[in-house]
């Protein structure tokens, strides 16, 4: 079982899981697209614009996706020292500022024409935008240190305090008045979205999810090489 | 019909740059990580061309990865 983890296993892993993904991802993209924009229906009280939806919200859950594995491998290193999970967490975090940066953008332009307002200091935007902060904090450690051992250090302190933030942005929209509506999807209970909505939103959760895997697996490689690269040094 | 779609009643500045915000940094990122990935590729066969042939052998016996890499560098280039 601890064979298959090996690095040149992961490696040859990767290799093809990032053949699959480029073999699959155009079409599930325009099945997803073909869904979003023409299929699915206009809301009965935002019209057309509700289609913002099908980016911005899956951009948000990766967004705190992404931020809450840094955090679990975060602790997890700070406990047992697994050096993969650091190299794992550096290949996520700027996965996870893209994603909340395309939340925040889309939000903003959904905003406009639904609340009249391209941006309002109210809890749920705010927390998001902490969140990028975070990840911009955390990414920054990883280019201002050179030492491994601080750069570990650091960065689980920045993805353990940042990680306060999360369930602050989940139940924003219940603690406190805020323009953002709340979740109409719940993992418990029954979720207030038509299945002709839902089903676009969980295909274009798919297309996102299969582009996060691909960048996260190139980005993996590319540690992988850099590694070996300074290693070649030492002969 | 087709300009109800690119107009989206009205929506349609919001829609398609909502769309278009996502697909062009989406892109952007896709092209700079690949760009990234293959710079380091291409280190990575320059250092190996530095080794003499002796480190070169002992260096590719000791890693997988390294001779992984090796393979799929050369079909790149």
């Amino acid at each position: 079982m601890l064979k298959f983890f090996s690095s040149s296993n992961i490696y040859s892993v990767i290799q093809k899981l990032i053949k699959f993904i480029n073999s699959i991802f155009f079409l599930i993209l325009v099945i997803g697209l073909t869904f979003a924009l023409v299929l699915s229906p206009p809301d009965y009280l935002q019209g057309d614009v509700v289609r913002i939806m099908y980016v911005h919200v899956p951009s948000a859950w990766i967004g705190l996706a992404c931020f809450s594995v840094i955090t679990f491998l975060s602790i997890l290193n700070f406990i047992f020292k697994i050096k993969n999970f650091y190299l794992i967490n550096k290949s996520v975090a700027p996965i996870g500022l893209l994603f909340t940066c395309l939340a925040i953008v889309t939000g903003s332009l959904w905003g406009q024409p639904t609340w009249g307002t391209w941006w309002a200091w109210d809890a749920r935007l705010t927390s998001m935008l902490v969140l990028m902060l975070f990840y911009i904090l955390y990414i920054l450690t990883f280019k201002l240190f050179k030492k491994e051992e601080l750069i570990i250090k650091v960065s689980s302190i920045i993805a353990i305090i940042g990680s306060i933030n999360l369930p602050i942005i989940k139940y924003s929209v219940e603690w406190w008045t805020t323009l953002h509506q709340p979740a109409s999807i719940k993992i418990t209970g029954s979720s207030s979205i038509h299945s002709e909505m839902m089903l676009p939103l969980m295909v274009m959760l798919l297309v996102f999810l299969l582009y996060a895997a691909l960048i996260f697996l190139m980005k993996y490689k590319t540690e992988i090489v850099r590694i070996k690269k300074n290693n070649f040094k030492r002969y | 019909m087709m300009s109800d779609f690119i107009t989206m009643n009205g929506y349609g500045f919001y829609v398609w740059l909502s769309f278009g915000f996502v697909f062009i940094s989406c892109a952007v990122v896709y092209f700079k990580t690949k760009k990234t990935l293959k710079k380091y590729e291409q280190e990575f066969l320059v250092e190996i061309q530095t080794l003499s042939l002796e480190e070169k052998n002992k260096a590719l016996e000791n890693s997988k990865v390294a001779r992984q890499i090796l393979a799929t560098s050369s079909k790149i280039n």
